[in-house]
C-alpha cells in the first residue's frame, strides 16, 4: 500500500512541478496566445496555412520584429523609445538617397551609424536633462518626422541603386523566403543570448529593475541605458532599411504608428511596461502575433479596420495574463 | 600583528551640500573585529559619512586611512574591491530578479566559449544555493524570486553576500527597520558572526535597541557633529537615547 501511495504521490509531485515549471516559463502566455489564434485562422481560413501565406506573414513580421526586439530591449533598461517609428521612415529615406549614389553597402552602414546616432541623443538627452524618455522620443518622433516631412514635401524616392543590399535583406531565396526572415530569427537569438547569458544583460534587468540598486552594485546605469538605446535606433534604423528595399522605394509617412505596434508587442511578450523584465523570445512571439492578425482577419473575411481593434482586446488580456502569471512567482 | 591599528580612520571629514553642513570635521576610527554603533538622529550625518567611506561620494575636505594607508575613492567599485561592503535597508537587492542574479550582481562569474563571455550559471546557482544553506534560508532555489523574500532573508542575504565577497568592513545602514522581533534577532547573529569572521562593522541606526546587543562601541553624531564616542562599559542605552534626543552629551 505505501508503496502505492508515495508512487503516485510522486507522481503527482512530479506532474504539479512541471506544471509550475512550464508556467513560469515567461513566454507561456504569449505562446499559448499565439497557439490559439493561429489554430483559429486556420479553421476559419483554409488559405490561412500554405506556405505562400506564411512567409507573407513572417516579411511583415520581421520589418515589425526586428523593431520590437530593440525597444523591449530598451523597455527591459526601464526606458521608453516612440522615436523608432520615424527613425524606420528617416533611415529608409537616407538609405535610399546614398545608395543611390554611392554602394549601397556602404549606404546601410552610415545609415546604422546615423540611426545609432539618434539613439545617443535620445539617450544623452533624456539621462542628461532629467526628462522621462517617453517625453524626449515622442518629442525626437516627432521633430523627425516634420523634418522629413517638410524635406520631402512628401514627395516618393526610387531606390535605383546596386544589388547588394537587396540581396543581403530582402530578395527572394526560394520558396517565398527572404534573408529579413534570417536577420530576424537570429537577431531575435542573438538578444535573447545577451539579456539571459551575459553580465550584460544581468545589468540591463537590473537597471530596469532597480537602477540604484544597480548602481550601488556598480552598474554603470547610465551607460547602459543609452547603449539600449542606441541598440534600439539601430534596429528600427535596419527595419527602415529592409522595407524600404522590399518595396523600392521610400516615403517619409511610412511606419507611422509603429513605435505603438512595437510597444504593444513587446509587452503582449511579456515586457513590463516600466522595465525590470521581459525576454526577447516573448517579444518575438508577440511581434508574430500581430503580423498574423493582420493578415489572418483579412483572410477570413473581416474589414482591415477590425485589426486595430482586435489587437487592442489581446494587448489588454495579454497584459491581464502576464501580470496574472507573475504574481504566481513575484 | 595589525591586531591594535584601527582598520579604517576618517580623519576630520567635512562635507557641504549647498548651504547645508552635512558634516563638520568629524573623525571617527574603526577598530579590528568590532561593531561599532554609528548613532544619530534624522539628518545627524551618519548616512553622509558612510556614504563617503563607501565611495558615493568624496568629502569636501579630510583623509581616510584604510589599514593605515591613504584612502581615494572615485567609486562604489573600488571601496568594494578594498573589502568595503554596505548593506542598505532599501538598496541592495532588485526584487525582479533571482537570488542567484541579485548575489552576483556587478560581479558576474563568467566561463568563455569562443571570444564572448556567458554567465557561469552553473557556479553562479551553486555558489548561492551553499550561502543560502549556511545563512539558513529556507528556499527552493536561487532562482526564485526576491520579491518573495522577508526583509530579514534580504538582509542575511544582502551580508552573506558581502561576506562571500570577502568583505574586511561591512557598513550596514539601518539594516533592522521593518523587521520583526524574531528577524531582527536572526539578523543580529548574522552580524556577530561576521565579526567572528574577522570582519569589522558599522552598524547605523537610530534606534539604539537595534544596536545597543550587539555594538562593541558608540559614535553619536548630531547636526554633521560628533558629540560622542563611548565604549559600550561606559553608557546605557537610555543614556544613549538622551544625547540623541538632547543634541549634548
Amino acid at each position: 500500500m505505501d508503496n502505492v501511495d508515495t508512487g503516485i504521490g510522486r507522481v503527482k509531485e512530479n506532474l504539479s512541478l512541471s506544471l509550475s515549471r512550464i508556467r513560469r516559463w515567461p513566454e507561456f502566455g504569449v505562446i499559448l496566445a499565439f497557439s490559439t489564434i493561429f489554430m483559429v485562422f486556420s479553421l476559419l481560413a483554409p488559405k490561412f496555412v500554405t506556405l505562400r501565406n506564411l512567409t507573407g506573414v513572417f516579411t511583415i513580421v520581421s520589418e515589425l520584429g526586428i523593431i520590437t526586439i530593440g525597444v523591449a530591449f530598451l523597455m527591459i533598461a526601464g526606458e521608453f523609445d516612440l522615436s523608432v517609428s520615424s527613425v524606420y521612415a528617416l533611415s529608409g529615406f537616407l538609405f535610399v538617397t546614398l545608395a543611390n549614389s554611392f554602394n549601397s553597402l556602404l549606404a546601410l552602414i552610415i545609415t546604422l551609424m546615423a540611426a545609432a546616432c539618434i539613439g545617443f541623443l535620445n539617450g544623452t538627452i533624456t539621462l542628461r536633462a532629467g526628462i522621462p524618455s517617453f517625453i524626449t522620443t515622442l518629442g525626437t518622433m516627432m521633430f523627425l518626422r516634420g523634418i522629413m516631412l517638410a524635406v520631402t514635401g512628401g514627395r516618393s524616392v526610387v531606390y535605383n541603386g546596386d544589388l547588394i543590399v537587396p540581396t543581403m535583406l530582402t530578395r527572394f531565396i526560394g520558396r517565398g523566403f527572404r534573408p529579413s526572415h534570417i536577420w530576424f530569427l537570429a537577431l531575435a537569438l542573438f538578444f535573447s543570448l545577451i539579456l539571459t547569458r551575459t553580465r550584460y544583460g544581468n545589468w540591463v534587468f537590473a537597471t530596469g529593475g532597480k537602477k540604484e540598486v544597480a548602481r550601488a552594485m556598480g552598474v554603470n546605469v547610465n551607460r547602459v541605458k543609452v547603449v539600449n538605446f542606441m541598440i534600439s535606433s539601430v534596429m528600427a534604423g535596419l527595419a527602415g532599411c529592409i522595407v524600404i528595399n522590399r518595396f523600392g522605394v521610400a516615403n517619409a509617412s511610412f511606419g507611422m504608428g509603429m513605435e505603438l505596434e512595437a510597444i504593444a508587442s513587446a509587452v503582449i511578450g511579456g515586457t513590463f511596461l516600466m522595465g525590470g523584465y521581459g525576454t526577447i523570445i516573448g517579444a518575438f512571439f508577440g511581434a508574430f502575433l500581430m503580423g498574423m492578425m493582420r493578415t489572418g482577419l483579412v483572410m477570413v473575411g473581416a474589414p482591415a479596420y477590425w485589426y486595430q481593434a482586435f489587437v487592442g482586446a489581446i494587448l489588454v488580456i495579454a497584459a491581464t495574463i502576464n501580470i496574472k502569471l507573475r504574481r504566481l512567482e513575484m | 600583528m595589525q591586531q591594535d591599528l584601527p582598520l579604517v580612520r576618517m580623519v576630520n571629514i567635512n562635507k557641504r551640500f549647498g548651504a547645508v553642513e552635512a558634516l563638520n570635521n568629524v573623525s571617527i576610527e574603526v577598530r579590528q573585529k568590532e561593531v561599532l554603533g554609528l548613532l544619530g538622529d534624522n539628518g545627524a550625518g551618519k548616512s553622509t559619512l558612510i556614504k563617503i567611506l563607501a565611495g558615493v561620494f568624496p568629502p569636501d575636505g579630510g583623509e581616510i586611512y584604510f589599514n593605515e594607508e591613504p584612502l581615494k575613492f572615485s567609486c562604489p567599485k573600488e571601496a568594494r574591491v578594498r573589502g568595503i561592503e554596505t548593506v542598505h535597508q532599501e538598496l541592495s537587492l532588485v526584487d525582479m530578479m533571482t537570488i542567484s542574479r541579485n548575489f552576483f550582481l556587478g560581479r558576474e562569474p563568467t566561463k568563455g566559449i569562443g571570444s564572448i563571455a556567458l554567465l557561469d550559471k552553473k557556479k553562479m546557482d551553486k555558489e548561492c544555493r551553499r550561502v543560502i544553506a549556511e545563512i539558513g534560508i529556507r528556499v527552493r532555489s536561487p532562482n526564485e524570486y526576491v520579491s518573495i523574500l522577508s526583509g530579514g532573508e534580504r538582509q542575511a542575504i544582502s551580508i552573506g553576500r558581502a561576506m562571500y565577497f570577502g568583505a574586511k568592513l561591512l557598513i550596514l545602514d539601518e539594516p533592522m527597520n521593518a523587521l520583526s522581533v524574531k528577524e531582527t534577532r536572526i539578523v543580529i547573529g548574522h552580524i556577530e558572526k561576521a565579526r567572528e569572521l574577522g570582519t569589522s562593522i558599522i552598524f547605523i541606526t537610530h534606534n539604539v535597541y537595534h544596536v545597543y546587543p550587539v555594538a562593541d562601541r558608540f559614535v553619536i553624531l548630531d547636526k554633521g557633529l560628533k558629540i560622542g564616542e563611548f565604549d559600550k562599559k561606559e553608557v546605557e542605552a537610555k543614556d544613549i537615547i538622551e544625547m540623541i534626543a538632547r543634541g549634548k552629551v
